[in-house]
């Protein structure tokens, strides 16, 4: 059987195409996808194409947008260009939403697959660890974490996957008590197939559409707290970001509203987008509305 | 009967409990190469438990532990031996390549996520160190050893895809993928409407005499038993209550509750002399 033609090599459901057309019928995740590719745009090539330092002080403090002299999204208490902030400032909050997102996945599914799969000790183990991290107040535990190291990037990103994880450590795991005692694990074992094997292509896959979506709206969550962070000035205050300029400029926005608007509008979009995103996604991995 | 051969697989005492209950008390048989034997019980009766204590499944994911007995199986190569003592990484490969076992629930058995050809592909890479396309090469035989029409187009295709009979199809060509010599089947036709029980029996008997396989098959079902049995194993209550030829059970059944598990199928004719629909009689008044 040289010439014939094989059926998907795909190991997933998503099979390609199909995924994606299921993706594209949900109007809203197209949305979402436009969204976010017109964000990244915005992060990568906006710099090139809006050539303006942030940091630079272009005009005379707080003017509006469409006054004379202004620029496009008006000026700061400092008279700094509050649009090229925008534009350069999406790259460190989308790094720490993606780094963030990253542990926060790793951890979560690893420990969720693992107690949901053995159960007994392992589960009692592994979920009293788990909700040693879930009791910790979140934004506190973030706050001390970033003060006690330097307000780096690398920090932030640690600290918020930190106090992210245990959501979706809890979800991979109710998956898993859900999955595990099928007819088609028992098969799995049937037919000689290792743990290891069972967790990861057997079962895993089968949980992976509310953990797409639950990661999805995770890399929402740290985006805010990122922000949340940098308003709260424990950022790091020589990287621009969203959340630094609402922080910097958040005694003004009653007289200047532009100079919080705009960036809380960047990182409303973003999360925004994410979240459309992981619904669409939701309807792509599921093999039974395909075909329709 | 050849039954002047060793046996391939000989379940001896073997005792099986969840707990404080015994699910399986000191059930012995005997399954020789070509045999089918039917395991016959009531739900509850430790029939299913049997199988999965034969494959070394009960102790995974439940509270079942095997506490007696031996269960001797004869490798190909002529050594015997007891599987209870075997480590779980010796089961893993006997699991699928000697023994392979196919489920009540077709509707259920197959990963919803993956083609049905991938996972018989799956089988076979698992236990012959093919690769993808060699192993997919395998399933595409194996789909046309059991009959599904379309075998190559059907590879592609996802369990949800599929009716009930041709799902138990692949699980039957996923469980013989590997040539294996002992195949289980726990109430293979349970899940199945009654034309499609048809075919899968017969589709069975037949590949029994092409692979020349020995079968267990679990079931509750007595009609199920006259038609692909050579041999009889009634459970009740944990234990073997009676067991011989299918013949001998039929004709000359030793045991009050065989006579009694026969007498419980409704007969083709008993309602001969009655012009309307009857209701069956309640316990006690027939």
């Amino acid at each position: 059987m040289t010439d014939v033609m094989m059926p998907d090599q795909q190991e997933l459901v998503p099979a390609g195409r199909d995924a994606w057309r299921m993706f594209l019928r949900n109007r809203a995740a197209v949305a979402g996808l436009i969204m976010f590719f017109g964000i990244l745009f915005m992060t990568f090539f906006g710099p090139m194409l809006y050539d303006e330092d942030p940091n630079d002080i272009v005009a005379r403090p707080f003017l509006e947008p469409g006054t004379e002299g202004a620029p496009a999204m008006g000026t700061d208490y400092l008279g700094r260009d509050v649009l090229a902030g925008v534009i350069n400032g999406g790259s460190t909050t989308l790094t720490v939403a993606a780094i963030a997102a990253v542990m926060i996945v790793a951890i979560g599914v690893t420990i969720g697959a693992l107690a949901g799969f053995y159960g007994g000790t392992v589960d009692t183990v592994l979920m009293r660890f788990t909700e040693f991290f879930q009791v910790l107040p979140a934004l506190l535990f973030a706050m001390v974490v970033v003060t006690l190291f330097e307000p780096s990037a690398r920090t932030i990103s640690i600290a918020i996957g930190l106090v992210l994880w245990p959501s979706l450590a809890r979800l991979t795991r109710a998956e898993f008590l859900r999955l595990r005692n099928l007819e088609f694990v028992k098969a799995a074992r049937a037919i000689g197939s290792t743990d290891l094997r069972i967790i990861s292509r057997v079962i895993f896959p089968n949980a992976l559409p509310p953990l797409i979506v639950s990661t999805t709206l995770v890399m929402g969550a740290a985006i805010l707290f990122e922000a949340g962070l940098a308003f709260l000035g424990l950022g790091d205050p020589n990287t621009l970001s969203w959340g630094l300029m609402i922080g910097l400029n958040r005694g003004n926005f009653l007289n200047a509203w532009w100079t919080v608007t705009f960036p809380g509008l960047a990182i409303f979009i973003t999360v925004l987008s994410f979240s459309l995103i992981g619904d669409g996604l939701q309807d792509a991995f599921n093999p039974k509305l395909r075909g329709r | 009967m050849a039954n002047s051969d060793p046996p391939l697989l000989s379940v001896r005492e073997l005792t099986v409990t969840f707990d404080a209950f015994t699910a399986v008390d000191r059930v012995s048989f005997d399954l020789h190469e070509g045999q089918t034997l039917a395991v016959v019980g009531e739900s509850g009766s430790g029939k299913s438990v049997t199988a999965l204590s034969i494959m070394r499944l009960v102790e995974l994911g439940t509270r079942g532990r095997i506490t007696g007995g031996e269960i001797l199986f004869r490798l190909p190569d002529g050594a015997v031996i007891d599987l209870i003592q075997q480590s779980e990484s010796v089961m893993r490969d006997m699991r699928g390549n000697n023994i392979s076992m196919i489920f009540q629930e077709p509707l259920t058995s197959l990963n919803p996520v993956y083609t049905v050809g991938n996972q018989v592909a799956e089988a076979v890479m698992l236990h012959q160190g093919l690769d993808r396309a060699e192993a997919m090469d395998r399933a595409l035989e194996v789909f046309e050893l059991v009959r599904i029409p379309e075998a190559r187009q059907r590879l592609g295709e996802y369990p949800h895809q599929l009716s009930g009979g041709m799902r138990q199809r692949v699980m039957i060509a996923m469980a013989l993928s590997c040539d294996p010599t002992v195949l289980i089947a726990d109430e293979p036709t349970t899940a199945l409407d009654v034309t499609i029980q048809a075919q899968i029996l017969g589709l069975m008997r037949e590949l029994q005499n092409e692979t020349n396989a020995a079968v267990i098959i679990i079931t509750h079902d007595m009609g199920v038993v006259a038609e692909v049995a050579d041999d009889v194993v009634v459970m009740n209550q944990s234990r073997v209550v009676e067991q011989g030829s299918v013949y001998d059970i039929f004709e000359r059944p030793a045991e009050p509750y065989t006579r009694a598990l026969l007498a419980s199928v409704p007969q083709l004719g008993s309602m001969a002399g009655r012009d309307e629909p009857a209701r069956f009689d309640l316990v006690g008044e027939a």
